[in-house]
This record gives structure tokens, C-alpha cells and sequence, in this order.
């Protein structure tokens, strides 16, 4: 069965078996994990007067003397992706090229590019600079090291992807001329892949914003720090400046990039 | 006919090495400003070595605890991945613009939609954790929130690539516009929308696996703790059982999305 027979709506009117089934199995896996979960209803509804009395602790008027320092926090966060993300870059170019299956120079090099990039990406930048903070202490660099440690994975994939459906003729092109093996990749690969790459790369740049958002949490710098402990400290009226700064970094970014993104693509 | 210049024209200018170095400036300068010194770094290669070597003995004394806390996991993401499912079927349609009522609602929801996805679920997770109390309920809220914002763009920029006349079909029948999203919207991309919500359950399997550093259930918790005690064989442990599962998902996930198109 190489489809699932997914049709919807179907000639008889009854809903088409395969949706029955995973509905099935979607559900019953939900109802397994509520209790391991503890998803309660009553305990959601119950703690409503908590929430609305917290987001009642946050609405005050922001802490004026901690602007500087936040803006400061907010650079650094900002700082922190884009040195990743182009560490990242010049580390998964020459990876993407040998994970992708029309570059590689041997399969065996194109199964263990690939295997490693998965396993570079399969645990979460979080995890990577609780394991760097250990190993070269607090500060910036262990996060920029999880951060391009994990976005290599990313990004070699995506490369390589994008490597793979390019168009055959011009590579005939350019190896009819007489091009060695690394110019072809230059001159034929790199052009048409290019609109891709900017693409991915703009996505990753956004990625690692948000998560350089948060490396603060286990002391890898940026703004999270800051969040935490205004969260433990309960400065209520820094709470809410730092939440509104990050909104504001991120959705600047995303602004940006699919901006670049429609102009490239 | 046109005349042409004997001379071959000029050798167009390339601006590349100039953003380049522009680019290596940049950097340059974001490297000094961070504090960062390289020379700690490769002074610091051998001790991270020996760091390194110190989880090479994976300690599993402990693993039925640790399979409780990923299955814990595990169901904190499924219940985010649901919420997110509910408020992405609720916002998209009004998200897409062939089937929004008007203009306003669309911007709208097109804000709301960014905003939730603006917050990054941890920072989400924090704020839940000290509404709520402890536990893997906000954590699957905060994942259902964020993911929310991404399930409700990718379903919306899908509602609009369906084709106008399936669209048109259904309103010459006369359907009602929740009609018209329901049979004409909604099965025309089944098929992307299970893709993507699978997607959703693997990144959200990811991210629950770190909401136990702040508090929020899960195995984040315990890899915290084992790594503050320094104790790196379990640490060891609980990072290849996490890695089992991401990889096990990751390939579910791959399989599925390649029999679904």
C-alpha cells in the first residue's frame, strides 16, 4: 500500500476507514497520556483566578532603570544568534555537499553524513548548553556552541535537500566544459541552490533567536537569565518588559526575513 | 540591425567580497563585544576531552524512572500537540485569505497567530509554571500555545493554495461559509495538514524533553539535576534515553509524512 486511501468526503457518506483508525489511535494515545500528563480540567478551570491575579502582578508600570540593561540583554541575544547561525553556515556548507546524494563522493559518505547530522539535531539546543556550561562555564559561549552545534543539523539537511533537486542540465553544462570537481559544485550546484540556502538560513536565523531567548535559563547568556530571575526574585515589573522585548525582537525578525525571503524566492 | 561594439563589455562589478568582509567585521566585532576568547576555547580543548570522557560510562541503574519521566514526556507533548490542533483548526481558516470574511478578521487573526508564535515556549512555560503551579499541565499549554502560532501559519498558507474552482463548487451548492471550509478547505489538505502535524509532535517531543528546567514535568528536570549533583553517568543515561526516543519519532514522523505524499 504505497497511499493511505484518504478521501474525504467519501461515496457512501461514512468517514473513510484509515481517518477512523488514526482517530482511533490518536485518541486512544491522548486518553493514555492524560493521567501521566495530569491533564485535569477541574484543575485548569480552578486555577484561573491564580492566572488572572498573576497577569494582574505583571500589568504595572515597567521598571524604567532596567531599560538600559535590557536593551544591553537584548543585543546580546541578538549577537548570540547571529554568530551561531554563521558559524553554523560555514561549518554546514561543505556538510550539505556531502550529504546530498548527486554530491557525495561515496554512499557510504552520503549514509554517515546523514546519520551524523540527525544525531546533531535530535536533542534540543537547551540540552547541549547544559552540557557546555559544564564543560567551559557561564556565558555567552557555551550557547553560541549548543546554538551552532545543533543548527549544523539543521542546516546541513536542509542544504543537502536543497542540493538534491537541483537541475541536472546545467551540471552537464558546466562538466561539458571541462570543469574539475569542485567547480562544478561552485558553478553549478551553489547558483541554483543559492535561493534555498538564503532561505534556510533565514528560518535558522530565526530559529536561533528564539532560542538564544532562552539559553539564559541554564546560564548560557542572553535575555532568559533575566526572565528567570525576575521570575524567582518576583520583579513583577520586569516581567513583563522583558516578554514584550522578545515579542518584539522576533516578530522584527520574522518581518525581515520573509521580506528577504519573497525578494529572493 | 543593431550595432554592436567591437570591445566585449565590461566585467560586471562584483559586490560579493566586499559584503563578505563587511560580514567577517561583523562578526569580528560581535565576537569582542560577547567576550568571547578563543584562546580560553582552545586552551579548553583538552579539559572538555577529559569533560567528555566523563559520560562515556552510561549509568542505567535508574532507567525505570527514567522511562516513567519519558512517557511523561511524551504525553505532554501529544496533549500540547492536541491544543495546538484545536487553535490552529479554529484561527486558520480566518487566516487564509480565500476564506476569511473580510479583511479585518484576517489581519487578526494573522496577529494572533504571530504573536503566539513570537514567545518561545520555554519563556511560556515559565509564565504558566508560576500562574498554574508545578507539573506537565502548563508545560503541554505552553507547547499547545507556541505551537499553536506555527500549525495555524502552515495550515493557513496551505488553505490558500487550494484550487479557486473546488472552492467555487462548493458555494454553487450554496453552502454557508463554515460549509465551505469544511468540505472545500479543510479535505483539500488533509494530506499537508497531517504532515505538518506530525511535525508539530516531533518538535514538540524535542522541546518537552527541556520543559522540566523550569519546572514544567518531564526528563528536563532530572538531566538538570543529575548534571548539577555532577553525577555524569546518569546524566549519560538519561541523554541516551532521550536520544532513543527524538530518534524513534524523527523516523515515525519521516516514514509517515513519505506515505502520506
Amino acid at each position: 500500500m504505497k497511499y493511505l486511501p484518504l478521501c474525504w468526503p467519501t461515496r457512501n457518506g461514512l468517514p473513510p476507514l484509515a481517518l477512523v483508525i488514526s482517530f482511533a489511535v490518536v485518541f486512544g494515545a491522548l486518553a493514555w497520556a492524560a493521567p501521566i500528563a495530569e491533564i485535569n480540567p477541574l484543575r485548569l478551570i480552578a486555577s484561573v483566578p491564580r492566572l488572572l491575579s498573576f497577569i494582574g502582578n505583571i500589568l504595572v508600570m515597567p521598571d524604567a532603570q532596567y531599560f538600559p540593561e535590557l536593551f544591553r540583554k537584548m543585543l546580546e541575544t541578538l549577537e548570540m544568534a547571529m554568530l551561531a547561525t554563521s558559524i553554523a553556515l560555514a561549518i554546514s556548507l561543505p556538510l550539505g555537499f556531502l550529504a546530498a546524494k548527486n554530491t557525495s563522493p561515496h554512499p557510504a559518505v552520503f549514509h554517515f553524513m546523514r546519520t551524523l547530522l540527525s544525531f546533531m539535531r535530535a536533542l534540543p539546543e537547551l540540552v547541549w548548553a547544559l552540557v557546555f556550561v559544564s564543560a567551559v562555564g557561564l556565558g555567552p559561549l557555551p550557547g553560541v556552541m549548543a546554538l551552532a552545534f545543533v543548527t549544523v543539523g539543521f542546516m546541513g539537511k536542509f542544504f543537502a535537500e536543497s542540493i538534491e533537486v537541483v537541475d541536472a542540465k546545467p551540471i552537464e553544462g558546466v562538466e561539458a566544459h571541462g570543469a574539475g570537481w569542485l567547480q562544478v559544485r561552485t558553478f553549478a550546484y551553489l547558483p541554483q541552490a543559492m535561493p534555498d540556502f538564503i532561505g534556510s538560513t533565514l528560518y535558522i536565523l530565526e530559529h536561533n533567536l528564539r532560542a538564544a531567548a532562552i539559553l539564559g535559563l541554564v546560564g548560557a547568556g542572553g535575555v532568559g537569565y533575566d526572565m528567570v530571575m525576575a521570575m524567582r526574585l518576583f520583579d513583577y515589573d520586569r516581567i513583563l518588559s522583558i516578554a514584550l522585548g522578545i515579542y518584539l525582537i522576533v516578530a522584527l525578525l520574522d518581518r525581515l526575513s520573509s521580506h528577504f525571503r519573497s525578494r529572493v524566492i | 540591425m543593431k550595432n554592436l561594439s567591437a570591445t566585449p563589455p565590461k566585467k560586471p562589478f562584483n559586490s560579493l567580497p566586499v559584503w563578505f568582509s563587511l560580514w567577517i567585521a561583523l562578526l569580528w566585532l560581535i565576537v569582542f563585544d560577547l567576550d568571547i576568547s578563543l584562546q580560553m576555547l582552545l586552551y579548553g580543548l583538552d579539559d572538555m576531552a577529559e569533560y567528555f570522557s566523563r559520560y562515556a560510562e552510561p549509568d542505567f541503574s535508574d532507567l525505570p524512572r527514567y522511562l516513567h519521566l519519558m512517557m511523561q514526556t511524551i504525553a505532554t507533548a501529544l496533549w500540547g500537540t492536541l491544543i495546538a490542533l484545536v487553535f490552529a483548526f479554529l484561527l486558520a481558516p480566518f487566516a487564509a485569505r480565500n476564506l476569511t470574511p473580510n479583511k479585518v478578521t484576517y489581519r487578526l487573526a494573522r496577529e494572533v497567530l504571530n504573536f503566539l508564535r513570537a514567545l518561545p515556549d520555554l519563556l511560556l512555560a515559565l509564565i504558566f509554571v508560576a500562574a498554574l503551579g508545578l507539573g506537565p499541565l502548563p508545560g503541554a499549554l505552553a507547547l499547545g500555545v507556541h505551537t499553536a502560532g506555527f500549525l495555524g501559519k502552515f495550515f493557513a498558507e496551505s488553505l490558500e493554495r487550494v484550487d479557486k474552482g473546488v472552492i467555487e463548487a462548493i458555494q454553487a451548492t450554496g453552502a454557508s461559509r463554515s460549509q465551505v471550509v469544511m468540505y472545500a478547505g479543510w479535505p483539500s489538505i488533509l494530506r499537508e495538514a497531517i504532515g505538518y502535524t506530525l511535525y508539530i509532535v516531533d518538535r514538540n517531543v524535542r522541546m518537552a524533553s527541556v520543559l522540566g528546567l523550569v519546572g514544567a514535568g518531564g526528563i528536563g528536570l532530572a538531566l538538570h539535576d543529575t548534571l548539577r549533583f555532577f553525577k555524569y553517568g546518569e546524566s549519560a543515561a538519561l541523554i541516551v534515553v532521550i536520544l532513543t526516543v527524538i530518534l524513534a519519532f524523527d523516523y515515525f514522523s519521516t516514514w509517515m509524512r513519505g506515505k502520506l505524499t
